[in-house]
């Protein structure tokens, strides 16, 4: 599903230029549920933003679901990341005039569907993540858990071929965080593809499959066993 | 266009600005409220310069001849020109479809008398056809007709100032006028729009008055309307050469500027169609920097609403949205916000014209208003202004990258 090699990135800082990613070389098949760990500043987001399409690398390899990923222009990166990737933030991210239904709603606007189906597709999604009776609530009035549950169900709504959460526990406290694993576990259940970066080791333990980021380095990339977050809550 | 999600986020982004949108909204709305007032008022010059037509037809023509200035064909110069019966006919056979009405008049000053009352008054001989190039209201009685004017019946139309000289109450109508020793039946009344000098003078049949005073054929002047389906340019081109077949059939040099005088509305009308049309590019050139103005400032205002939604517009391009419908949120809220306060200035410039334009009524400046074609083409710069606000702030919208987006705050 996600083949990248020897990739390199650095930011340009005036004169400076900060080296982040030296030399990755990873590859995630379908259905795998991975954590990728690391201290603060060791080019997690950074790979994570990569791995979406949000970023561009400098030197290297990436191929999504055997399509190369290289000098795209803008409208056909938004068609691959409409087509192929969902995307949970730490910050949620949801758009705060727009009420939860419309909210999932959003990628199947981009994707041109018609406004009925949209929404029926967008409730369906809500009561997966338990949030029907919410569709008409504004982010405002919901609480962190439920906020990433709709920003979780907007990432899926589309269909994507690989789901990618940056800290989506990182503003959560442990109860609701389990309640997010679960249903991330749920989602992996079903054959989804999906990437997490935290620095929780109790979340990485959840997943199938732990990679270490150090200093832009992989340094360790192991299969566990993975923990039921369904126990906790 | 009609998507209502476009339209809720437009709205959204409206409510949220507020003063920004109405103080660039005011800008827009200014310059064309001043833009319809100044081609109003253009509007309102070219109309009172109409209405000193009175309500004689606009199209008319009129030939006078004089004496010649310049010698030619053996003549000498300051021959005295006289038009006769004959020019007209020639006219009637020769330009079918260039005029519409026309009409000799042989002008005789007479003096009259009813019972105790006498006065001196114009008589204007004329045809028929002529109530429709000077227009007249009959008040009593009825106008000449072609049976008059075949019969070279004594009959005459008076003024309604004759007729309160002469009648004081009486009714005129079938009473008979001495005129210079023969005696007239007085068939109809007539007034003319508060032109006393019209009022105080008297039609009869042309014929009459040819036959009674030296049984010529001679005539003052000639008066026509022409086609009225003519341009202004063609109605000139037609007394131009009126002009150029009397001068030949009457033996006058080419060059003589005086010999015939030719009076033609059409002239004025080119010259103020020249004048207002001036007027019009300049109105319009100050409108269009008063928008420019507005335009400014919306764009302005754009890249202030757009730099605060960077985020959401990171958002967007994470779930998958292509520059071009970026691109198409801010341009349909950029033309969305111009054409809406545009369409305010011009309404309210509009309402002021409405009640203070019928009010107005000065010779020189008479109902300014605006016509349909202000209108749309106000519209049309409205549309283009909001695109050319729009245009840079979206671009901007469109080509930020995702990852910067997201990470501003
Ligand atoms: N847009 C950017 N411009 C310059 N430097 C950047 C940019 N984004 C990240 N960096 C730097 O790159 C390094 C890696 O950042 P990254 O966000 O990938 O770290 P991270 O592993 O996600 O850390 P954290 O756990 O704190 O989120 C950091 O030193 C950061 O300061
Ligand atoms: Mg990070």
């Amino acid at each position: 599903m996600i083949e990248i090699k020897n990739l390199h990135k650095s930011y340009k800082m005036g004169s400076n230029s900060l080296h982040v990613l030296k030399g990755i070389d990873f590859s995630v098949e379908e259905g795998e549920l991975v954590a990728i760990m690391g201290s603060s500043g060791s080019g997690k987001s950074t790979l994570l933003n990569i791995l979406g399409m949000l970023d561009e690398l400098d030197e290297g390899s990436y191929d999504l679901d055997g399509v190369p990923i290289k000098n795209l222009n803008e409208t056909k990166a938004a068609n691959y990341r409409n087509k192929f990737l969902g995307f949970v933030f730490q910050s949620f991210n949801l758009i705060n005039y727009k009420n939860a239904m419309e909210n999932v709603a959003l990628p199947l606007y981009y994707q041109k569907m018609v406004r009925k189906e949209r929404q029926e597709k967008a409730l369906k999604y809500l009561d997966q993540v338990g949030l029907k009776e919410w569709a008409t609530h504004l982010p405002s009035e919901l609480s962190g858990g439920q906020k990433q549950r709709v920003a979780i169900a907007r990432a899926m709504v589309g269909e994507p071929k690989v789901l990618l959460a940056d800290e989506p526990t990182g503003a959560l406290d442990s109860k609701t965080s389990y309640e997010v694993m679960d249903l991330i576990q749920k989602i992996n259940d079903k054959g989804n593809t999906i990437l997490i970066v935290t620095h929780e080791s109790d979340i990485a333990d959840m997943c199938k499959r732990i990679v270490h980021l150090k200093d832009g380095v992989i340094l360790e990339d192991k299969k566990v066993e993975q923990v039921r977050a369904s126990e906790y809550v | 266009m009609f998507d209502r999600d476009i339209w809720q986020e437009i709205f959204f982004s409206i409510r949220n600005n507020k003063l920004r949108t109405f103080l660039t909204g005011f800008s827009v709305g200014w310059g064309i409220f001043i833009l319809v007032m100044l081609l109003a008022s253009v509007n309102g010059m070219k109309n009172g310069f109409t209405n000193q037509f009175g309500n004689d037809a606009a199209n008319s023509i009129s030939l006078f001849a004089r004496s010649t200035t310049e010698p030619y064909a053996g003549f000498e110069a300051g021959r005295k020109i006289q038009f006769k019966n004959s020019e007209v006919d020639y006219i009637r056979g020769n330009f079918q479809g260039f005029y519409e009405y026309i009409s000799q008049t042989v002008n005789r000053s007479i003096s009259a008398r009813y019972k105790q009352e006498t006065g001196s008054y114009n008589v204007i001989g004329v045809n028929a056809e002529f109530q429709k190039i000077e227009v007249t209201d009959i008040e009593e009685g009825r106008q000449l007709n072609e049976l008059d004017v075949k019969n070279k019946s004594k009959v005459m139309v008076l003024g309604r100032l004759v007729v309160k000289d002469l009648f004081k109450e009486e009714n005129p109508i079938g009473k008979f006028l001495e005129v210079n020793g023969s005696t007239f039946k007085v068939i109809g009344v007539f007034s003319d729009d508060d032109d006393d000098r019209a009022e105080r003078s008297i039609y009869a049949p042309y014929t009459t008055l040819q036959r009674l005073y030296g049984n010529t054929s001679n005539i003052n002047s000639i008066r026509m309307t022409y086609n009225p389906n003519f341009s202004l340019a063609q109605a000139l081109d037609f007394s131009d050469k009126v002009e150029y077949v009397f001068k030949r059939k009457l033996k006058i040099s080419p060059e003589d500027q005086s010999a015939i005088r030719v009076r033609n509305n059409a002239d004025g009308f080119s010259d103020l169609n020249e004048f207002t049309g001036l007027l019009n590019t300049m109105s319009i050139g100050v409108g269009i920097l008063i928008l420019i103005a507005g335009i400014v400032g919306i764009g302005n205002i754009l890249v202030f609403i757009i730099k605060e939604r960077t985020k959401e517009i990171g958002i967007r391009k994470a779930l998958g949205a292509r520059p071009s419908q970026i691109l198409k949120l801010v341009l349909l809220e950029s033309v969305f916000i111009t054409s809406i306060s545009g369409f305010i200035g011009m309404l309210i410039a509009m309402g002021i014209l409405g009640i203070i334009g019928p009010l107005i009524n000065a010779p020189a400046f008479s109902n300014p208003s605006v016509d349909i074609s202000i209108v749309i083409t106000a519209t049309l710069v409205l549309i283009i202004s909001g695109l050319v606000a729009g245009w840079v702030p979206a671009r901007r919208a469109a080509k930020v990258r995702p990852i910067v987006a997201l990470s501003s705050d």
